[in-house]
């Protein structure tokens, strides 16, 4: 039984899925107006707040939303009757007005001898210094804005590329399970790209793009590339990463866990791990020895596509991607309509299959394209790839010894659960990442105590 | 800055807190009074002797009353010019902050990571030989006579201007199923690979000849004003209609693609490229398998207008219309010229035709024997450039 990660509603009421019926959150199917969508009405779409359902609240304006607060926070004036000119007099020379907290703080303040004064300040410009460096969870700290500069690291010239509201897909419905991945995952991104001082990008992959007279579903990871491109031009490097991945170490860099060392990681010879058996390299005599080669021209700074392989073939839930004229003709012709409409229908994977194809028979893709260990930025759960010995793949799943540090649940939405999956990585990389005091509370007093008590103690 | 009224004002409101607790007078007198006070240029009037006058109203609207006088001094205190130095800073203590500094900005940069490098610019070409002359000869289908003139004729002209002749055989090339005729791509990939230096390929089909063998092609066609003044920039790319327009703001040097025009689409049979990264791409995407195999849906009108025998170019025509209107990196390079300039046809009825002092003649639809034989076609055109040498 497969969970579509779009169920349907069936006539007599209730989900084509079962599991969903009792506990998946939201049973109303949301707008049907869909049915005349043209590309331009998917992406306004995108704008509007028509895409949600639409029991949520709504963004409807800043108005709506701040009436309550802005109100309350307006001055008060006493427009009682009792309440005369003369009257007001008196009461403010009284010295204590009822609804001024400032003043009682300041009277406070007067109060308290210098020392203290001191003492109560130091804390708070430790904390604010703190805040101020660190940032907090919307305002980056100083620490963001120094890593994005070239100096401390350069972070402007990485964006991620997150595919989000996949499963919107052509029913435009999603599931508490459905909204709790994509939160998870997009949280999860925000705090590392927010902590490294990258750019994220989140997509909406809802944004179907017709295109020579048919729908591409999944397509779009080009044409997002390519506006994400026009959107950071300080960027040199795109990170995609599709919904159902985790990036189980926020503490590394990207730079130092790759970019600083491109060349110790990445292999232009696809014979190193070649699951397609493509015949590489190119032979025809016509072509030059650059191309013929099977590491291209071996200089690593000409690698413009990075990507890794999992049991069968490419895989596109995370790469790489720069910025160059090569980067704009590879996605130029990535879409090319011919090639679809001949392939579409063997084209399992869709612009993965495409890249497959163009990797194969045009010399001019290898040239510039590297592979990397699948481990160092896509390892898989052992769910996926699995094979009938039941192992861990080393060169596939992931392996918490050695701290791997990105998870793609993929091929989750087939026949496993992905939230399941999401949530067990999640808590799994909290636990890997605990704090010094977590670890004393847990590593040290919990076990302290189980051994004098017996009983085990959650702090 | 301050200002000696800065000072002056300061000590008035320090009477005015005096005041304040008098009982008689409220706060809002005293704001009034302060109204007064931070305009200090009102009173400047008779400054320096008595302004000092400040009334104040009663809160109730009773009769006015009066502090006096607001002490102020007419001759404020004078100030020395303050040193340029700020007051903590000695000399010992500069140092101290120098090598402080100098230790941050260390630490900073031995921590700091290595630049992300930005892609490393093409290679240009040294232009030794300028420019290469492709043509794929078919002996199998063509008397050899003819083709010995085809030859000379291209290898004359190179030898006049310094470039370099590559006429290949339309079998040495396995086109894994498809017609001969796209081997002419891979002559022209061969070429690139064979004259890495070369600055422009030029592919000029087998059934034409090089008429003005004193012309260089960079006088006729790339020197950069010749090309400026050539391109055809706004115009549909495939006439007579297409939507996909050349581009407006091209400049000759990024264009890295020439072409002409007939009357019913792109020319392919001569074709300029510059030697570049772009034009490996170009050429490969052009001869992709995937394209070899696709019906495209003028190819049949195209072979039977243009009259080629095995019927099949039409096809690799097509599939340069097609990348050339799909694909805006290869349409942002390419320029238009008039077909005149690049091949002109010897027949009347597709296109524009030969005349006398063109640069080019292309025998497009000539049989390969028979009354309409290339051979006899071309035999005037023969006469008149083999006299000219």
């Amino acid at each position: 039984m497969s969970l579509s990660r779009s169920p349907s509603p069936v006539p007599g009421g209730g989900w084509s899925s079962p599991g969903l019926n009792i506990n998946s959150g939201r049973s109303s199917p949301s707008n049907a107006a869909g049915s005349s969508v043209s590309w331009e009405s998917a992406k306004m779409r995108k704008q509007g707040a028509n895409g949600y359902p639409s029991f949520s609240t709504q963004n409807q304006g800043f108005f709506t939303r701040h009436m309550r607060r802005i109100s309350s926070s307006l001055p008060r004036f006493a427009s009682g009757p009792g309440n005369t000119y003369a009257e007001r007099e008196k009461y403010e020379r009284g010295g204590h007005s009822p609804n001024v907290g400032g003043g009682r703080i300041r009277s406070f303040l007067a109060r308290i001898g210098r020392r203290l004064k001191w003492r109560i300040l130091l804390p708070l410009i430790i904390l604010c210094t703190i805040v101020a460096y660190y940032g907090t969870h919307e305002a980056p700290g100083f620490v963001h804005w120094w890593r994005r500069i070239g100096m401390g690291g350069g972070g402007e010239k990485f964006v991620i590329l997150l595919g989000a509201n996949v499963g919107g897909g052509v029913m435009e419905w999603k599931g508490a399970r459905e909204w709790a991945i994509e939160r998870d995952s997009v949280r999860n991104k925000r705090k590392y790209a927010t902590r490294w001082g990258y750019d994220l990008e989140i997509v909406d992959m809802k944004t179907k793009k017709r295109y020579a007279h048919e729908w591409r579903e999944s397509w779009e990871k080009v044409d997002f590339i390519r506006s994400a491109m026009r959107k950071y031009p300080k960027a040199e490097w795109f990170w995609w990463l599709d919904l159902n991945t985790y990036v189980m170490e926020p503490s590394y860099s990207l730079q130092r866990h790759l970019f600083n060392h491109l060349d110790r990681h990445v292999y232009r010879d696809i014979n190193v791990f070649n699951p397609l058996n493509i015949s590489h390299p190119p032979t025809e005599e016509y072509l030059d020895a650059e191309a013929r080669s099977p590491v291209g021209d071996g200089n690593i700074n000409s690698v413009n596509l990075m990507l890794t392989q999992d049991c069968s073939g490419f895989n596109l839930g995370s790469f790489f991607i720069r910025r160059s004229a090569w980067t704009e003709q590879l996605l130029d012709i990535w879409w090319d309509p011919v090639l679809y409409e001949q392939k579409h229908m063997e084209w399992e994977h869709k612009e993965q299959d495409a890249l497959e194809q163009l990797y194969r028979t045009q010399p001019w893709i290898r040239q510039h394209t590297g592979f990397l260990p699948q481990r160092l930025i896509n390892s898989f759960p052992p769910a996926a790839c699995a094979d009938e010995s039941g192992l861990n793949n080393t060169r596939i799943h992931y392996n918490e010894k050695d701290r791997d540090f990105v998870v793609n649940m993929a091929g989750c939405e087939w026949g496993r659960d992905c939230w399941g999956e999401m949530y067990h990585y999640r808590e799994f990389s909290y636990w890997l990442n605990r704090n010094p005091w977590e670890l004393f509370k847990e590593e040290i007093v919990a076990v302290i105590w189980y051994k004098l008590t017996g009983q085990r103690v959650k702090l | 800055m301050q200002h000696p009224h800065d000072r002056e004002r300061l000590r008035r409101t320090t009477d005015l807190f005096q005041a304040a607790c008098h009982p008689a007078i409220s706060v809002s007198d005293i704001i009034t009074a302060q109204f007064a006070l931070a305009r200090p240029r009102e009173f400047e009037e008779d400054d320096d002797t008595e302004l000092t006058r400040v009334d104040i109203l009663g809160s109730h609207g009773a009769e006015p009353f009066t502090i006096l006088p607001l002490h102020l001094s007419s001759n404020p205190p004078p100030f020395r010019p303050r040193s340029t130095r700020l007051p903590g800073l000695r000399r010992s203590r500069i140092k101290t902050i120098g090598i402080v500094l100098f230790l941050v900005l260390a630490t900073l940069w031995f921590f700091s990571n290595p630049r992300v490098p930005r892609p490393d610019p093409e290679r240009v070409p040294s232009g030794r030989p300028p420019v290469v002359l492709v043509t794929v000869i078919d002996p199998t289908q063509y008397p050899n006579a003819y083709l010995k003139t085809i030859k000379e004729n291209r290898e004359q002209y190179a030898a006049k201007h310094g470039y370099e002749a590559f006429i290949v055989k339309a079998y040495d090339y396995d086109t894994q199923g498809a017609p001969q005729s796209w081997s002419k791509l891979m002559a022209m990939r061969h070429a690139l690979t064979k004259f890495p230096e070369c600055r422009f390929v030029w592919y000029l089909d087998q059934d034409a000849y090089i008429m003005d063998m004193n012309k260089s092609l960079e006088d006729q066609l790339l020197n950069r004003q010749r090309l400026e003044s050539l391109m055809i920039k706004n115009y549909p790319v495939v006439p007579p209609d297409s939507i996909i327009k050349t581009f407006s703001h091209l400049r000759p040097d990024e264009v890295d693609l020439i072409v002409s025009q007939d009357s019913s689409g792109l020319v392919a049979g001569s074709v300029v490229v510059r030697n570049s990264q772009w034009s490996k791409f170009l050429l490969e995407t052009w001869m992709d398998p995937l394209y070899r195999s696709y019906n495209f849906q003028k190819a049949e009108r195209h072979a039977l207008i243009k009259g080629t025998q095995d019927g099949k170019d039409g096809k690799l025509i097509q599939k340069q219309e097609h990348i050339v209107q799909w694909h805006p990196t290869i349409l942002s390079k390419l320029a238009l010229v008039p077909q005149r300039t690049l091949g002109p046809y010897t027949r009347t009825d597709q296109g524009d035709a030969y005349q006398d002092g063109d640069f080019v003649v292309m025998f497009t639809g000539c049989a390969k024997s028979g009354d309409q034989s290339c051979e006899t076609v071309s035999a005037s055109y023969y006469q008149k450039w083999s006299s000219s040498v």
